[in-house]
C-alpha cells in the first residue's frame, strides 16, 4: 500500500490528517489487497486534497473503484455542512449526471444470442460516437428547456416512456433545484442537437443476460430473473453538461479569491453553498442532471421501439429496473454526530446506495433498498446490488460506480487493435459495434479492473449487497 | 511533434514543450484535435478567436475550451492553429474542414479541459506544461 496510508480493517484504509498540509478530516477508502496493488498514488493525493475543503464532514471517502481523475478522485464522495461547506464542480465532473440504467425484457438468451442484425439495428438507431447528433428525436429550444426543468418527466410527457419509469429513477429523474437561467447560451446551443445521443469514451449500450442471482428476494422486487435479457445504458449530459462545468469552473475559480479559499488543486474550485456563485453552479448542475435523465429516457425509448418491432413485444413489457447518477452533488439528510442533518453530498464516479426504508424509494422497493447498477467492461459482468443501512452509516449512502481503468487509452491501442478485441469477444459470444475500431481497443475488457473484485469489496464492507450478475452478449460503444 | 501523451488511466494527459508561448498554445491545440479527431485532418475553412484572461494557464484553458465549443456547434475539425499571445490575451487563426465521419471518428470526445496539475513552466530553452483532457 502507498506509504503513509494506514490499514483500519479488512478492506478499509485511512489517509490520516497530516498526510498533506491543511487536511480537515481523514481520508477513508475501501479496497482489497488485489485492488490496492494497482492503486495510483495520484488518487490518494486527490483524496487528501478533498479533505482540505471547507466544511467537509467526517471523511473524504473513496469507493473500491477509486482511481486518479481530476479534482476529486474518481470513486470519490464527500459531504459538506450547509453552514460552512462548499460546492465544487471538481466533485461532480464535466459529465454531470453521467449515469446508468437497466431495463428488463421478456426475452431469453436464445432469442437474442448471436443476433448481429439486432445489434446493428440498435447501433443505427442510437446515435453514438464523436460528432453524433440526434436522429429522429429533433431538439428545439423549447424541448431543451423541458429537458432541463423536468428531466425524465419531460421525456415521458413527450412519449419517450411510461409514468412508471419515473418512480424507478433516482430523485424520480428530476432535481427540482434546476435553474435554466444559470445555464449559458453556449451550453444550451450544445444541448439542443444532442438529445438521445450516447456520446463516446466509456459510454455504452449493452444487451445482457441475467446469469446469476445472489439475492432472490431483492431480485424479484427489482423484476430480475435468471436467464432474462436486459439492456443497460450508460451516458450523461453530453455537451450541455460539459459546457456548464467549464463555464462555472471559471466563475468559481475566480470566487475562491473573494471567499479567501485556498486549495491544493485549481480543479477543486468551489464557493460556499449559500453564495451567489455556489447557488448558480448548483442550479445549472441540476438542470444538466435533468437533461441527462431525459437523454437516457430518450435512448431507452429508441431501444424499446427496436425490441418491440423485432420481437413483437409490448413497450410496457420492458420496465425500468432503476436509473442511477454517478456524477452529481445533492442535498440529502444523513446522520452526522448522532443527528439527522441536511448536507450536500458530492459523488464523483460513485453511486447513491440508499438502504431499506429510505424516503426516496418507491413503496415496492422500500424493503430491499435502492437498486444499484454497476457496469463492468464489455467482456466482463455487470452487477445489480441493493443499497444498505451500512452505506447510510458509513458512506453517506454511497457505493462504487464501476470497475475503474488500469490502463491508459494509448497503451490499450498499442497493445491490441480494435479488430482483435472484437474478434476475441466474438469468440466468447459477445457482438461489438462501434463507430471506429479505436473505440473498441480503448475499452478492451482487461483495461479495467475486474468488476467482480470491486463489487466483492462493497458487498463485504457492507455498503451495498449483491443481487444479480449480468453477462454481456451485445455491446454498442460510443 | 512537441507533445507526448503521459500515462493516465482514466483520462488523457499530455506533456507539451515548445520554444515559444505561441507554439506551446498551438501544440496544445494540436494535441486536443488529435485526441478527438485523429490525425487525418485538412484545412480550407478558417476561424479567428480572440481571448483575454487573468493568467496564462486560464488563457490556455479558455482557448482550448472555446475550440471545443466551435468544433461541436459548427461541426468543424481543425488541422492547425496559428497563435499569437502575450500570455494574457491571444489571437488564434484556426484552419480546418467540416466534420467527416469517415475520417474523423477515430478519436474520443473531450468533455473538458482540467485545471488539475496545469502549470506552465520554462527552462532555458522551452516553455512546457502538462494538461489533462477529460474523455
Amino acid at each position: 500500500m502507498i506509504e503513509g496510508v494506514k490499514r483500519t480493517g479488512t478492506n478499509e484504509w485511512e489517509v490520516p490528517v497530516g498526510y498533506i498540509p491543511g487536511m480537515r478530516v481523514p481520508g477513508r477508502f475501501f479496497l482489497s489487497e488485489a485492488l490496492g496493488a494497482v492503486l495510483e498514488p495520484g488518487a490518494i493525493q486527490q483524496l487528501a486534497n478533498v479533505a482540505t475543503m471547507p466544511g467537509i464532514l467526517q471523511n473524504a471517502l473513496g469507493m473500491p473503484d477509486i482511481h486518479w481523475g481530476y479534482g476529486f478522485p474518481i470513486g470519490g464522495v464527500a459531504a459538506f455542512s450547509l453552514d460552512e461547506g462548499v460546492i465544487s464542480p471538481g466533485g461532480v465532473g464535466f459529465d454531470i449526471n453521467c449515469g446508468v440504467r437497466l431495463i428488463t425484457t421478456p426475452l431469453e438468451k436464445k432469442d437474442v444470442a448471436g443476433r448481429g442484425d439486432l445489434i446493428d439495428e440498435l447501433f443505427r438507431s442510437v446515435p453514438t460516437g464523436v460528432g453524433a447528433k440526434s436522429s429522429s428525436l429533433k431538439g428545439s429550444a423549447k424541448s431543451l428547456d423541458g429537458m432541463m426543468i423536468k428531466g425524465s418527466r419531460w421525456a415521458v410527457e413527450n412519449g419517450y416512456g411510461t409514468s412508471r419509469d419515473l418512480v424507478r429513477c433516482e430523485d424520480t429523474g428530476c432535481m427540482k433545484e434546476a435553474d435554466t437561467g444559470t445555464v449559458s447560451a453556449k451550453a444550451k446551443q450544445r444541448g439542443i442537437p444532442q438529445g438521445g445521443t450516447l456520446g463516446s469514451g466509456n459510454h455504452f449500450l449493452e444487451i445482457q443476460v441475467v446469469s446469476e442471482i445472489y439475492d432472490a428476494h431483492a431480485a424479484k422486487a427489482f423484476g430480475l430473473a435468471a436467464g432474462q435479457v436486459c439492456c443497460m445504458i450508460h451516458c450523461g449530459s453530453r455537451g450541455l453538461g460539459h459546457q456548464v462545468c467549464t463555464d462555472h469552473l471559471k466563475v468559481l475559480e475566480a470566487a475562491m479569491r473573494k471567499y479567501k479559499i485556498t486549495l491544493p488543486d485549481r480543479q477543486l474550485a468551489c464557493a460556499p453553498l449559500d453564495s451567489p456563485e455556489g447557488k448558480a453552479y448548483f442550479g445549472a448542475m441540476a438542470a444538466s442532471a435533468n437533461y441527462a435523465w431525459a437523454n437516457r429516457q430518450m435512448i431507452t425509448h429508441t431501444v424499446r421501439q427496436v425490441l418491440s418491432r423485432r420481437f413483437n413485444i409490448e413497450y410496457e413489457e420492458m420496465p425500468l429496473v432503476y436509473d442511477v447518477a454517478h456524477n452529481v452533488a445533492k442535498f440529502e439528510e444523513h446522520e452526522v454526530d448522532g443527528k439527522q442533518t441536511r448536507v450536500c453530498v458530492h459523488r464523483k464516479g460513485a453511486t447513491r446506495a440508499f438502504g431499506p426504508g429510505a424516503p426516496d424509494l418507491p413503496a415496492d422497493l422500500a424493503g430491499c433498498g435502492q437498486p444499484v447498477i454497476i457496469p463492468g467492461s464489455m467482456g466482463t459482468s455487470s452487477y445489480v446490488l441493493s443499497g444498505t443501512q451500512g452505506a447510510m452509516e458509513r458512506t453517506f449512502g454511497s457505493t462504487c460506480h464501476g470497475a475503474g481503468r488500469v490502463m491508459s487509452r494509448s497503451q490499450a491501442k498499442k497493445r491490441q487493435s480494435g479488430h482483435e478485441v472484437a474478434a476475441n469477444l466474438a469468440r466468447q459470444g459477445i457482438i461489438v459495434r462501434a463507430p471506429h475500431e479505436n473505440a473498441i481497443a480503448d475499452e478492451a475488457p482487461d483495461v479495467y479492473k475486474p468488476s467482480d473484485e470491486v463489487v466483492g469489496v462493497v458487498h463485504d464492507v457492507g455498503i451495498s449487497r449483491l443481487v444479480a450478475r449480468l453477462s454481456p452478449i451485445g455491446v454498442i460503444k460510443g | 511533434m512537441s507533445f507526448v501523451e503521459l500515462s493516465h488511466t482514466a483520462d488523457v494527459r499530455i506533456h507539451v514543450r515548445a520554444p515559444t508561448l505561441d507554439l506551446l498554445f498551438s501544440e496544445s491545440f494540436e494535441a486536443l484535435m488529435q485526441t478527438i479527431f485523429g490525425k487525418d485532418r485538412r484545412g480550407g475553412h478558417s476561424k479567428e478567436i480572440r481571448i483575454a484572461a487573468a493568467d496564462t494557464e486560464t488563457l490556455l484553458m479558455d482557448f482550448l475550451s472555446e475550440s471545443l465549443f466551435i468544433c461541436e456547434v459548427e461541426g468543424l475539425v481543425f488541422t492547425g492553429a496559428s497563435v499569437v499571445t502575450d500570455g494574457k490575451s491571444l489571437t488564434a487563426v484556426l484552419d480546418g474542414e467540416p466534420f467527416d465521419r469517415s475520417r474523423h471518428a477515430g478519436g474520443t470526445e473531450v468533455k473538458g479541459i482540467s485545471y488539475s496539475g496545469l502549470a506552465i513552466t520554462r527552462d532555458e530553452n522551452d516553455y512546457m506544461l502538462d494538461i489533462l483532457f477529460d474523455v
